[in-house]
């Protein structure tokens, strides 16, 4: 594999129908698990499940992808390994935490990859890189040999360069057809995540929407405010739990951020957690009783463009999570599909199903891929600009 | 075990509690998300209807 974007941990030679990369917290028999950390490393005997599905279905497994340490925040900059770099801007950030995955797709270097979506980590670098990403209904995919971020999140999912290319991999892994609704779309613009997305974002993903068959009708996600919070709530001890060990005897082996992320949940009290998934139902109940009748809510997956690695801002995450965490926190269905660039960089859409029909949002992509080109377009030239951004960061005063 | 005081050297106690021992810049790190998060959990605990089961 010519990775010159840090795209793969780890690559071997496969042969198969179609080929495919898994995110470095998903177990591949005979290959390295690492999280992208210096904490994990494990050479598994057996396939993940999701895994096993899709090589017993003629998939080339060629390797590890790069993502966030532990899958446990959006950039993929793992001080371990370096960042993934942005096949169509490699001084910009892939996102994460799949980022790995989002720039291996979008470069050409696999088929599909895989990924994982705790509270964005498909969604984010989907959008970023310009691909197509899904993150499946809570439970749909097996989530065994997979190294886990917070148990009642996270979901196991593909990145491809099309809606039907996921929808194709996502049966596999399901084990199941998805079906498309037979019937007219009644659509919800979540016009808030318009409004607070970067006006370009806006305008691209508000001409997506005019291409998408159906009803539209301008929305509200009711307790939109409090859903990071809860999401949090449930998140941060459910991780923290998973670590603690290793935060007692190996804290020092943690990066910075995750660490900090990590410790964060040793200072919630008790009934946090508890507080968190009563939080979580009453969310569902709202969502159920107010939005329960639409078969797609659409707005734009991230509410900018990705920023350049050496000026993420502070706000980075804080940005995302209004965007991000309705359907982590619910369970939901999501397939974003790319719909324009703005200065050369891509934006997506983000098509949010009700539970357990991830075939409509996909179905919705797929039309929507059949009158669009913005799925077909490439990065010309991810070498030659992969050097320029080496050349940059030698200048004198570059970070 | 909650930050209830949300000094580094509270947030220490808490941590050290637990078997876990961080650093300054670690627990200056937690403590802006800290007190953050806390006063929303408390906001969020005012209005969650009683009845709502996990």
């Amino acid at each position: 594999v010519n990775d010159e974007l840090n795209a793969f941990l780890h690559a071997e030679p496969a042969e198969g129908d179609f080929t495919v990369g898994a995110k470095d917290v998903i177990d591949v028999a005979g290959m390295p698990t690492t999280a992208a950390s210096k904490v994990l490393r494990r050479i598994p005997e057996r396939d993940a499940t999701c895994v096993a599905r899709l090589r017993a279905a003629g998939a080339a497994i060629v390797g590890k992808l790069n993502t966030h340490e532990f899958a446990y925040g959006a950039l993929t900059n793992s001080p371990h390994f370096g960042p993934a770099l942005n096949p169509w801007n490699p001084a910009h950030t892939t996102g994460g935490s799949s980022g790995g995955s989002g720039g291996a797709v979008a470069a050409g270097l696999v088929d599909v990859a895989l990924g994982t979506d705790t509270a964005g980590s498909i969604r984010i670098p989907a959008a970023f890189c310009g691909v197509t990403g899904h993150r499946p209904t809570i439970g749909l995919v097996p989530t065994d040999g997979v190294v886990p971020t917070a148990w009642s999140l996270d979901t196991v999912g593909p990145l491809a360069r099309t809606a039907a290319e996921c929808r194709r991999v996502l049966e596999l892994m399901a084990e199941r057809p998805l079906a498309a609704a037979a019937r007219d779309l009644r659509i919800g613009i979540v016009t808030r995540l318009f409004e607070r997305a970067e006006p370009q974002v806006a305008a691209l993903c508000d001409a997506a929407v005019r291409e998408l068959h159906g009803t539209l009708e301008q929305v509200r996600i009711p307790l939109h405010d409090d859903i990071a919070t809860i999401t949090q709530l449930v998140m941060l001890p459910e991780a923290t739990a998973l670590h603690l060990q290793w935060l007692r005897t190996r804290l020092d082996d943690y990066g910075p951020d995750v660490r900090a992320r990590l410790l964060a949940g040793l200072f919630l009290p008790p009934t946090a957690h508890v507080t968190g998934l009563r939080a979580r139902r009453w969310a569902r109940e709202e969502f159920e009783r107010e939005l329960g009748e639409y078969d797609l809510l659409v707005a734009p997956a991230m509410p900018t463009t990705p920023p350049r690695l050496d000026a993420v801002p502070a706000t980075y995450r804080l940005d995302l999570m209004p965007y991000s965490s309705p359907a982590a926190l619910l369970g939901l269905p999501v397939t974003v599909v790319p719909c324009g660039f703005v200065d050369g960089l891509p934006v997506g859409l983000a098509l949010t199903g009700r539970r357990s029909e991830d075939g409509v949002p996909l179905a919705a992509a797929e039309r929507f891929q059949q009158v669009t080109e913005w799925h077909l377009r490439r990065p010309v030239d991810h070498a030659s600009a992969t050097e320029l951004y080496t050349s940059r960061q030698a200048q004198p005063g570059r970070g | 075990m909650a930050a209830e005081s949300n000094s580094v050297e509270r947030l220490r106690e808490i941590a050290e509690e637990q078997g876990v021992s961080p650093g300054d810049d670690d627990l200056e790190a937690v403590l802006d998300f800290v007190s953050r998060l806390l006063p929303a959990l408390k906001d969020l605990e005012r209005r969650l209807p009683p009845e709502t089961p996990t």
